[in-house]
Order: C-alpha cells, then structure tokens, then sequence
C-alpha cells in the first residue's frame, strides 16, 4: 500500500496540525480523525487526488462525550482503498464546514444530517430541507438517540415544500408524486421552454420508512440483513452482503470460502434479473413494449431458479452474518448451468435485435448527455458511469466476497448517453453469466455458515461496498451495545446518482424525461431508506373484506 | 434496414411462442424448496420461543396465560416469509409449506395459535438446551420476547423480560370488536 | 332502398371496430409472448365504461361536448362512406371537402376537450396531437386530391374509385406507400402514439375523462381507425369488386382485417419517437404527398 502512505505524508505534511490520528484496522481501509477545522481542506485534497465520494455518515455520539459526528468517506478505486475522514463537532454548536462546494455529491448527505441530526454545514449551496416530511416540527431530529424510533408528531396542516423558482420564459411541468415512468413517489418539477427541459427540483424522500433508527434501536444484528434486503425489492440481497460484510469486519470474522462464493453467485443471478429487468422497463419507457415483455419473459427462467434455490421469486432471504443460508445441490448446479446457457443464448438474440434497431437509437444516441468530466464530479456510479467512460467496478477495484477468483471484463463505453448505459448493461449480463459459471466451477467444499466465538466489541468502525447492479452500494456500520448496531447507515446507488440526472436532463426533450431517468435506474425506495414512520394517527383500523367491498361500492 | 429488422424481430418473437400461464384459473404449484405459509407442529413445538426471538418482522407473539399454559401465536398478516424460525427451530416443528395464495379477508384465516401445555423443570427451570453453538443465535438478544397477544402492537418495544407493567396493561386491554 | 345502406355501413362499423381492436390487442399479445385478453375485449371495456358515473372535472361546456362532437363527427364521416363499393343515398350530398373536414372536426373536438380540461398534460398532448393533425391531415387531404384531379371531380364515390377507371400509375404507387407509412400516425399507434404517450403525459388528452365520456371518446379512436384501414382498402386495393354487394362487404372487411394485422405489426416492434424526430418524418411524408398529387396531375 505505497499509495496510501505517500497520501498520509501529503496530509500529514498539508494539514498536519488538524490531524489527530490515523487508524487502519484493515489494510485497504483508513480511518483519519480530523479536527473539525481541517475536515473543509483534507475533504477537498482527497477529492482533487482522485478521491471517489461515496457517502456522509453523521451519527449521535451525545452519551458518549457529547459530540456530533460526521465522517466523509471516499474510494480509491486505482489504489483498492477507502479513506475515511471522521470529525466530531460538540452538540451545543454542532456547525462544521460544508464541503459541497468543492464535492458537490456530498450535498445531499449534508442535508441529511441537517434534518436528521440537527448539524449545521456552513456554505452549503442549497440547504433545504432534504428528508424530513413537509410538516416534520422543526428542532425535532430523529437520528438523535434521545428521540424514541416511534415518535408520531402531530400532523401540521398548510405546509408545504418550496420548489425552485422557475426560471424566466420556461412553464413548470409537475412529474409526480405519482406518475407512471417513476414507478416510486417522488416530485420533481421540470421547468420546460416548449418541449425543452431548461431546469428542475426534485422532492424526494417520501417513503421513509425509517429503516437504519429502527435497526440501530429495536432489532439485534442477526434481524438487520432481512430488513436491509427489503430496502430494495431488486438488489436486496447486495444489502443484505454489504451489510454482513460490515458486521464481519467489525466481528473481525472470516466467512467460509464457500459462503463467500455462494454470494458471489447470489450476487451475479440478482445483477442478471436485474438487467433484464431493466432492459425492458427501459423498452417500455420509450414506448417499446415488445421489448419490455420479451426481456421479462427471458427473466422468468432465473426468477424460477432463484425460487427452487432460494425458496422465493425475490428478496431471497440468503444472506446472514457469518455467511449464507441454503447451499447449493450437484442438482441445483446442473439446474444453474442449464438456465444460465437458455439466459445467454436468449441475450444474444436480443443483444443483436436492440444493437441493430433504428428506433431505439432513435431514442436514446444523445440524449441525457453528460460528459467523462461532470460524471467524476457527480461521483455517479454503476452503468451510468460506465458509459461515460469512468472506469470503475467495485467488484473488480474493491474484490470482495469471491470476486478475487473469477476472471470478468467490466465494459465501458464514451458515449456519454443513454445508449451507453443500454449497451453497457447488455454487456454486462454476458459478463454475470460468465462469473456465475467460474464460481459455480471452483466451488471449493466447506460449510456455509461460521460460527462466532466473541460478542462485538462496541463502537467500532467499518464501511463495505457492494457492486449492485445499478451501481454501488455503500454500508457503514459503528457497532454498538445490546447486540445492535450504534449506527447503520446505507447509501445506495441512487442516492448519488440521483443528483447527477439535473445535468443530464438539461436541454433535452421532456419525452425523453422517463428514459433519462430510467437510465440510472433510479430505485427510490433505497434512496429513501431513513426516516421514521409517519403514521398518521397513531391507530390502527384493520379493515376485513366486507367493508372494503363496501368502500369500493360506493366510490 | 429498417424493414429486415422488424421482419427478424416478429420472426424471433414466435420461436418462444405464448409463455404466460393461464394461472389463477390453472393452478401453479411452487417448487419444494418454497418458503411458505409456515406451519407449526404442535406435537413437536416445545414452546421454546425461538422463532419468535429471531423473527425479523416480529408476528410470532408468545405468552404465558399462567405457569403451565403459554400460547404461541403466529400473526401472518404481517410476515415476510423468511423461513428464520424454520431454521432455528431446534425440534423441527415449523415447516415452510407451499401455500402462496395467502391473500385474505380476515385476518384470522393466516393466524395460527398454539396453547402449549409447560412444565418447568424442578431443578434449572430450563426444558431444553439452551446453549448457543450457532453463530446466528450468539448474535441474538436473550431471553423471548414477552407480547400482548391482543395488542398485536405494529412494532413491539423489544421488553427483554417479563414486565409486569405491560402485563398490567394488557389485561385492561379491550379488543375491538370487529367493524 | 339506398338508405339501407346506411344502416349497413353504421352497423358494420359500430358492430366491427372493437372487434379490430381486440384483433391489434390480440396479435400484439403474441408478439409479445403473451396470451393477452379475449378478442371481444374492446366491447366490454366500452360497455364498462358506460355504465360508469359521468365526472365532470373541469367542469365546462367544452369538455361535456367534445366526446359527442368527436363520436358524432365520425360517425357521419361514415354515413358518407362508400363501403362496399357501393355508394349510399347520402354519398351524393357530401364530398371529399366534407369528408376532410369532418375528420379534421373529430381532432379538433379532441384538442378541446383536451384543453378545456385545464390539465398540464392534457395541454402538452393538446399540443402534440395539434401538430400531429396538421401533420398528417395534409396527406389524407392529397390522397383524396389526387383521386380528385384524376377523375376531375370532387363527389365521394368517384373519387374513392378513381383507380378502378384509370388504373395504378406512379403516383398512385408513391401515394400508396406515403399512406402506408403515415397510416400509424392515422391511428395513432407506434412509434406516432406520441400524443398520447402514457408514460410521459399519461393519455395526454384524454387524462382527465372517465365513464361514458371516455367511453365515447375510445369508440370514438377505434372508429377512426378502422375508417382509415377502410379507406386504404377502398382506395387502393379496388381491384377485388365482384359486383355483388354482401361478396364485396365480406371481401372488404377481411381485407380491413389484415391491414389492422400490418398495424399491430408495426406497432408491436417499433418504440415510440419523439415529436420533433415525428415532425422530420411527417414533412418528408407530405413532400411525397405533393409529388404524388403533382405527377397525377400530368397523369403519371
């Protein structure tokens, strides 16, 4: 690790003063404590150093010695390292620099934190509220740990969030909160000049569910990888990894060989049926249904497979700290490698039919363009980024799991568009097919479960990646007492990505608004993961068959 | 250009024909690995909560009405059907069966209740071994979780231990009559 | 005696078009590999969708009235027409001019509707369907035309069968094919459904209606397209008139039957463009047009 020592002598010597300590508990992974002053310029040094932003993670430290935390995060992905910048700002003054305006990624997870934990980022461009609901009582923040995670304040009539202005000449187009090309809630307004999209805001967020204060208060770790799964409904089980991953690091356990290419292979049949499923989501976002039915139905066959392997279509529950939960029969392989070789020949015949169609070229050469350049800004990940010519896989530049072992090109293409990410995920299915069978050859003997000698010692730091397949998934887990978790935070690949799509849209069509969109494969509900549960009011009306009849009736 | 490649493409659609199934007017069963409705086997269980302290999404309540009588009791309106009890369940008594179409009016049609008649045993008080050799078990909170049956409260506070307070509570507890 | 046919044509029509659309819903299914709904589904969705209580959320005149002027300006255009090459007892009265006019007058109960509904989609499709219609009435207008100039006269009948008396020359070749290709636009189907794109402007025009007004306003579609699919058969494929009128009726609706084939084809394997790209292609169409109309007039 050459590189990270010379990276610690350039901070050392640049900020030296603001650096209390630096920590590395495993070799591809360190942890630089700042002090609050320096977080601004290490931030921007990393940055400019080719540092990757991942994600913020700001947690409640108030029992402990009454502080705040923030720690930035960035990935190395020529070096296989990440580096974390932790800093500490007292809870009576919680203000620390903001470093959005030299990475701008970073915005939306300062925002978080200044609705979740009540921090206060100085220079930040656009501090508007960011998580919260509209009518979330000010001064409440429920990331704090005095705040109980079930916390119902009462609904607020009359309050609403401000979009932008919209710019001089342009209309306002409302997409959403429902709108059938989002598939998920969420708001944008699309400020259009004619067809043309000039500008637009975005209101997310509205499925809070409040997923990382409920596992970091009422459940134990073993419980997290089942709900982590159901933060996403298509890549549950890199949730369910990346957070496993963590907790092994903090456990300091060494999974079995065998458990680590169980998921490897897990993790490659859910990026298969991932892409076919977008594939036709995309197909039928411009319009295309044919393609939509045929992909979907080249998808079923590994839907099928996954149930007789797993016990169910999706969120396969296979996933658990230590490692997996079902092995892998002689049968059941026979059954892979049959599927898989029906998947390939199926893909290739539609690679074919969509490389060669002039109307989804139509559709997609040039629009949502975003330069090699504004796409490192943005930090944008997965497909996306991939066709824009940013070389990075985090299962290639970060190997986890069984990756090391098997042999996989990551595709790249420059053209900077939509048709990218559609000839980059296409590429990528081949690629899956290919990992799947390597693994499933080399699969070594041994038990799928490891057992665990010690309890988890708590407050200690780990961050896990995951290639999922719209991009990668970032874990942090600091652990904690009572057999939980202290903090817990998920960063899922929209989450970045999401920012980015303002650049892509402006100056196209706003037709080609649902494709741009689709492009990154937004996934809202990972996105959105945080919040507390809103209920209304705090009862509960079970209602049976017979009044819903009823209600319907008379509607 | 453009003509070829439609042509090709209807051509390739009717090689794989017409897949989708005439399902719900045929039956589809789901393969034997399937995770199910669960079932409990009341002459197997031995009452010793472990699916209800590994179950994720907390629908398996447990509760002593007295010293020799604990009721298990199995809310499936809101289980995600993970198969975790199955697992650790140390007699086998839950099985994960193939039954899907779980889809109902009332809730008590996916409710299973089981009235387990203890004993305690008069030297530890401990049925059964206790010890934890799995590492999935070692990272789980101690003790069962103690519910309000009645309650079925969205999200329990995870009580640890017997709490009289909440018992007190749930004893006054009305359960609404049905709309 | 000739108004009998009348009654025909508005029975065949009213009686058939469904069943068309069931037809394009059915062959899409299986191009799609699925087994899709029953043929006679169109019938019972209209027939749900009139039993349905009328809402009327703009509240306005115009969008009350729009579905009727709709359905009831196409279905006059079919009082008109000559089906079976057999001309009824209105044909006499009316001529090509009315017959564009009519059609024209069912988009533009459609634009009003659309726009007096006052939603945002509704105007982003009011105006796509607004540029659509000028698009491509044009080469509705020229096929007539050309009819028109080559028989030197404007009357219906005569000009629908114009290519009975002089036969297919080059013109009529490139008027054939420019129809061809702006008959998805005619009925908006892929790519042309751009009007009513559901996933950006969900329906476009038609967002905001529901119950009977719906209903009208989905007859309404599923009659223009089968008269656009009829007028194809009756202008261009001429040539299979027996003389007989129930042999000719049958001939042509199988023959209506396969061009609602070729449109579902058309429409299953191709994704929606956008407008400005539909544009492009509409004003090369019309060019085409001219040219065709242009050549019949020297008689080529």
């Amino acid at each position: 690790m050459k590189a990270l020592e010379q990276l610690k002598d350039t901070l050392k010597s640049k900020f030296g003063g603001n650096i209390i300590k630096f920590e590395s508990p495993l070799e591809d992974r360190l942890f630089v404590d700042v002090k609050k002053e320096g977080v601004k310029g290490v931030c921007k040094e990393l940055f400019t150093q080719g540092g990757r932003y991942l994600v913020g993670i700001g947690y409640d430290n108030t029992k402990r010695d009454n502080t705040l935390g923030m720690i930035h995060t960035f990935a190395f992905d020529k070096d296989s390292t990440v580096i974390c910048v932790r800093a500490w700002v007292p809870e009576n003054d919680p203000v620390m620099d903001s470093i959005t305006p030299d990475v701008p990624n970073a915005g939306w997870s300062e925002r978080e934190y200044m609705d979740l934990l009540g921090m206060k980022f100085t220079g930040h461009p656009k501090p508007k509220r960011l998580v919260l609901s509209d009518d979330w009582p000010e001064g409440i923040h429920p990331l704090r740990k005095e705040v109980p995670y079930n916390l119902v304040p009462p609904p607020a009539e009359n309050v609403a969030y401000q979009m932008d202005e919209c710019p001089e000449g342009c209309s306002v187009v409302p997409v959403g909160p429902f709108h059938p090309s989002l598939h998920e809630p969420n708001h944008w307004s699309i400020f259009v000049d004619g067809e043309t999209i000039k500008g637009c805001d975005y209101r997310g967020f509205m499925t809070h569910r409040g997923i990382e204060k409920l596992c970091t208060t009422q459940v134990s770790y073993n419980e997290v990888p089942f709900i982590a799964e159901r933060i996403c409904g298509i890549c549950g089980s890199v949730h369910a990894t990346a957070y496993a991953q963590c907790v092994e690091m903090v456990a300091d356990l060494k999974i079995s060989r065998r458990a680590e290419f169980i998921r490897t292979i897990m993790l490659e049949i859910e990026r298969l049926h991932s892409h076919l499923l977008w594939l036709g989501v995309a197909g039928h976002l411009i319009g295309f249904d044919t393609v939509f039915m045929q992909s979907w139905r080249i998808r079923e066959d590994i839907m099928w497979l996954c149930e007789k392997w797993t016990g169910n279509r999706k969120t396969y529950g296979m996933i658990v700290v230590g490692g997996v939960r079902r092995d892998i029969t002689p049968e059941l392989k026979d059954d892979m490698l049959r599927v898989l070789k029906k998947v390939e020949e199926e893909c290739i015949v539609v690679h074919k039919a969509i490389i060669g169609d002039t109307t989804i070229h139509k559709r997609t050469k040039g629009v949502g363009y975003m330069t090699h350049e504004e796409a490192v800004q943005w930090s944008i990940v997965g497909p996306p980024a991939r066709a824009r010519g940013v070389d990075i896989d985090v299962r290639r530049d970060h190997p986890y799991a069984a990756y090391d072992a098997v042999k996989f090109d990551v595709p790249v293409v420059d053209t900077n568009d939509v048709w990218g990410t559609v000839v980059v995920r296409i590429l990528e299915i081949f690629e899956a097919i290919k990992i799947v069978r390597q693994a499933l050859d080399q699969l070594p003997e041994g038990k799928i479960i490891t057992e665990m000698d010690d309890v988890i010692q708590s407050q200690r730091h780990a961050i896990s990646h995951v290639e999922a397949p719209r991009g990668e998934s970032v874990h942090y887990v600091i652990s904690g007492d009572e057999n939980r978790a202290d903090r817990w935070r998920v960063r899922a690949p929209t989450y970045p990505n999401l920012q980015g799509v303002p650049t892509m849209l402006l100056n196209d069509q706003f037709a080609d608004f649902p494709i741009i969109l689709g492009s990154i494969d937004p996934c809202f509900s990972c996105t959105d993961r945080v919040q507390v549960v809103d209920i209304k009011s705090g009862k509960v009306n079970v209602m049976n068959q017979r009044d819903l009849e009823r209600m319907s009736r008379r509607a | 250009m453009w003509l070829t490649s439609k042509v090709k493409q209807v051509l390739m659609v009717i090689k794989p024909g017409v897949v989708t199934l005439k399902y719900p007017f045929e039956p589809h069963p789901a393969p034997e690995n399937f995770r199910g409705r669960p079932h409990w086997d009341h002459h197997k269980c031995v009452g010793c909560g472990a699916c209800s302290n590994h179950c994720s999404a907390r629908c398996i309540l447990v509760r002593d009405t007295c010293q020799e009588l604990r009721i298990m009791l199995y809310d499936g309106s809101r289980c995600t059907y993970c198969g975790r009890c199955a697992d650790v369940c140390p007699e086998k008594a839950i099985t994960m069966s193939q039954e899907f179409e779980n889809a109902t009016g009332d809730r008590e049609d996916i409710t299973e209740r089981i009235e387990l008649f203890m004993l305690t045993c008069q030297r530890c008080g401990r049925c059964y071994d206790m010890e934890n050799t799995n590492a999935l078990e070692r990272l789980d909170l101690r003790g069962y979780r103690y519910d309000s049956l009645e309650a079925r409260a969205l999200i329990r506070k995870t009580t640890e231990h017997f709490d009289p307070n909440v018992l007190k509570e749930t004893e006054k507890y009305q359960r609404p009559t049905k709309l | 005696m000739e108004a009998v046919y009348i009654i025909v044509n508005l029975l065949v029509f009213l009686g058939l078009a469904p069943l068309f659309e069931g037809i394009i819903r059915k062959i899409t299914a299986k191009v799609q590999s699925r087994q899709g709904p029953p043929i006679y589904q169109p019938y019972m969705d209209i027939f749900k969708l009139l039993g349905k209580t009328t809402i009327n959320s703009a509240d306005n005149w115009g969008f009350k009235f729009a579905p009727m002027m709709a359905f009831a300006s196409i279905v006059s255009v079919i009082a008109f027409f000559p089906l079976a090459n057999k001309a009824n007892y209105l044909t006499q009265y009316a001529d090509i001019i009315t017959i564009i006019y009519l059609l024209t007058l069912g988009g533009i109960a459609v634009l009003l509707g659309a726009l007096s509904s006052k939603n945002t989609y509704a105007m982003i499709g009011a105006s796509r369907e607004m540029i659509t219609m000028i698009m491509v009435e044009p080469v509705l207008a020229m096929t007539l035309i050309m009819g028109a100039v080559k028989m030197k006269s404007l009357g219906i009948d005569i000009t629908m069968f114009s290519i009975n008396s002089v036969g297919y020359g080059w013109s009529v070749a490139l008027m054939l094919v420019v129809y061809l290709a702006a008959l998805q636009a005619f009925v908006g189907r892929p790519p042309f459904d751009i009007s009513e794109a559901e996933i950006e402007i969900l329906e476009g025009p038609f967002i905001e209606y529901s119950g009977p007004n719906y209903a009208l306003f989905k007859y309404y579609m599923m009659l223009k397209q089968m008269f656009y699919a009829a007028l194809f058969v009756m202008v261009f494929i001429p040539f299979l008139n027996t003389g007989i009128y129930i042999v000719n009726l049958a001939v042509q609706i199988v023959e209506i039957g396969v061009v609602f084939g070729f449109i579902s084809l058309i429409g299953s394997t191709n994704a929606r463009l956008r407008i400005d790209q539909a544009i492009k292609f509409y004003s090369v169409l019309i060019v085409l047009a001219l040219c065709a109309v242009g050549l019949s007039v020297y008689g080529i």
